[in-house]
């Protein structure tokens, strides 16, 4: 229950400055690419009404299009198939390692680099081996010389070297997370579970799946989330190169508004990844709030 | 007689489970000293590289310790504009924290105490702009901010960083300032305080772990953050460090050391602080997780 009663000059004293920044940088932003997204505009120059066309195009006759649209979703399916990789070092971390701080914090490491620093060191081991490139030169000195790859420039690998040092980075964090959610659950509990018999991974099919189903969706919103960070990343590695192999969503919107200097029609881009969000954020809510329904 | 045999039992059953867990601990912990060694391998590795001569790191010996310390490849980043990066990411980052934490304290003290209408509405837009990608934004505040004539300026990734900052700082702040009892205020009231003064000699005081975990949440987003500020941003001088490193190093393409040095010289700041604050790190990265 909210006491204070104060003034309106109050209110907006208080209110209006953050609420004033946040809709001008946030929401005027939306609007406008959804009308420019209607516009044939190089961004400079004259600008003409062209209705839906953009959107037509981008739907049905843009070749590039769809496939991002894939990569997009298959960044977002690999990092939450993540998840339970990192739930099961949560719970090794819980149950075997009685100082879990200090191997907590090294795998947390990465999640705080810049996507820089994590960008450009990975383009330096997918390098080639004839320069300097670590994982080559670990392929050859085993003995798997035909197993090396320009990882990066090749075209049927380049989007999995990519998805590859995502999972690296965030592996971190979903173990984190994962392991205080597990930390969470009182020890008592799983005492009661003992005397009835359930021990081990037993106990965690029907004790801890059960009690950190809130976790879950923290992890899944965060993979969802970071998959659209993955823009940075693939800015600072490939660029959405070679040939549009490793295109995604936003970088197609990217190149095709400050390369292409097809600014309207990047727009239209900017506009279906809002629309993209605000789907994919309802139905994981929906999901979750009838699995939370089912175990509580 | 019961008893001795049920202990004797109980004794034999606890030994052999020791046994077991002792080879299941011994898997355990290969599985988790793999994972260490490709979390942190790569870092360690970078370390190396940066003071390695370009023939080493071409030889192929990446397991290999440099033969004698390359401090020239150091000497030749620091040449590039390293201190220059690290000031505008320092200005940067700090003006940005100081007003995500007035301006969205202001806000969820109004959201959390006021007894007004639309309190639930505001939290609801900023509930919403939560959802909405940074990139999304990008081209037309790029429009927009070059209709101010503020492209290019420090202030164009500020008020980004700031805007964009303030949904989950709200949300950490309010949350906590819910909590207060009531009788502080009333007290306050009736001893004749303002609500400037009871916000800024009550409240902000009360709410210092809640303001800890926004600065911390807001730290390591807005020092990393590379995208916004490469597009914005033009002029060498004012360069954060995320971006001064990623044109140094597409740049330098052929001395790799330097490359690496300057690599390690981006990542040091960060890896400073996290070496200080680990615990507070990760907590604070977890509640910002849990409340986003």
């Amino acid at each position: 229950m909210n006491v204070l009663k104060v003034s309106r000059w109050t209110i907006a004293a208080f209110v209006l400055p953050c609420l004033i920044i946040y809709i001008g940088i946030v929401f005027v932003p939306i609007l406008v690419s959804m009308y420019s997204g209607m516009l044939d505009w190089n961004g400079i120059g004259e600008s003409t009404f062209v209705g839906l066309a953009n959107f037509k195009k981008l739907l049905f006759h843009d070749s590039v299009f769809w496939p991002s649209v894939r990569r997009t979703l298959m960044f977002a399916v690999f990092s939450m198939a993540e998840i339970p990789i990192a739930l099961l070092v949560a719970i090794l971390l819980k149950r075997y390692v009685r100082k879990p701080n200090f191997l907590v914090s090294s795998y947390f490491l990465p999640v705080i680099l810049s996507v820089v620093v994590v960008g450009q060191l990975w383009k330096t081991i997918y390098n080639p081996a004839s320069m300097g490139g670590m994982l080559n030169q670990i392929l050859d000195a085993v003995g798997l010389h035909s197993w090396g790859k320009a990882w990066l420039t090749d075209p049927s690998v380049a989007m999995y070297s990519l998805y590859f040092v995502a999972l690296w980075q965030y592996l971190g964090y979903h173990t984190l997370i994962q392991f205080t959610g597990i930390s969470n659950v009182p020890d008592d509990v799983y005492e009661a579970a003992r005397i009835d018999g359930a021990e081990g991974f037993k106990a965690d099919w029907h004790i801890t799946f059960p009690l950190i189903v809130p976790i879950f969706k923290i992890s899944i919103v965060l993979a969802f989330i970071g998959s659209l960070q993955a823009f940075d990343m693939i800015m600072v590695m490939t660029g959405g190169g070679p040939a549009h192999a490793t295109d995604v969503i936003s970088t197609h919107m990217y190149n095709m508004s400050f390369t292409s200097m097809k600014y309207g029609y990047g727009s239209s881009i900017a506009a279906f990844l809002v629309v993209l969000c605000l789907a994919a954020t309802f139905c994981i809510n929906f999901i979750f709030n009838k699995l939370e329904k089912r175990y509580s | 007689m019961n008893t001795s045999t049920a202990v004797a039992l109980n004794k034999q059953v606890a030994a052999t489970r020791r046994k077991r867990f002792s080879v299941t601990k011994a898997i355990v912990f290969l599985v988790l000293g793999i994972l260490f060694v490709t979390q942190v391998y790569p870092l360690l590795w970078l370390l190396l590289y940066s003071l390695k001569s370009n023939e080493e790191i071409l030889s192929g010996s990446f397991f290999a310790l440099p033969h004698s310390p390359q401090w020239a490849n150091y000497s030749a980043a620091l040449e590039g504009n390293y201190f220059r990066y690290l000031l505008n990411s320092i200005f940067v980052t700090s003006v940005t924290m100081i007003a995500v934490i007035i301006l969205s304290s202001l806000c969820a003290y109004a959201i959390s105490r006021f007894r007004w209408r639309f309190g639930g509405a505001v939290m609801v837009v900023f509930l919403i702009g939560m959802m909405i990608p940074m990139q999304a934004t990008l081209l037309p505040l790029m429009i927009i901010f070059k209709n101010m004539h503020i492209l290019n300026t420090h202030l164009s990734i500020i008020l980004p960083y700031v805007a964009f900052s303030m949904p989950i700082a709200i949300f950490i702040l309010s949350g906590f300032m819910k909590t207060i009892p009531h009788e502080i205020e009333e007290s306050a009231v009736v001893d004749g305080a303002g609500i400037g003064r009871i916000f800024s000699s009550i409240i902000l005081p009360i709410s210092v772990p809640p303001v800890m975990t926004v600065c911390i949440l807001t730290f390591i987003n807005i020092w990393n953050e590379y995208i916004l500020a490469a597009t914005f941003i033009s002029s060498e001088k004012l360069k954060t460090l995320p971006f001064g490193v990623n044109s140094f190093v597409s740049q330098y393409s052929v001395n790799y050391g330097a490359i690496g040095a300057f690599l390690v010289l981006g990542a040091l700041p960060v890896i400073i602080i996290y070496f200080l604050l680990a615990d507070k790190i990760t907590q604070g990265m977890v509640a910002g997780a849990v409340k986003g």
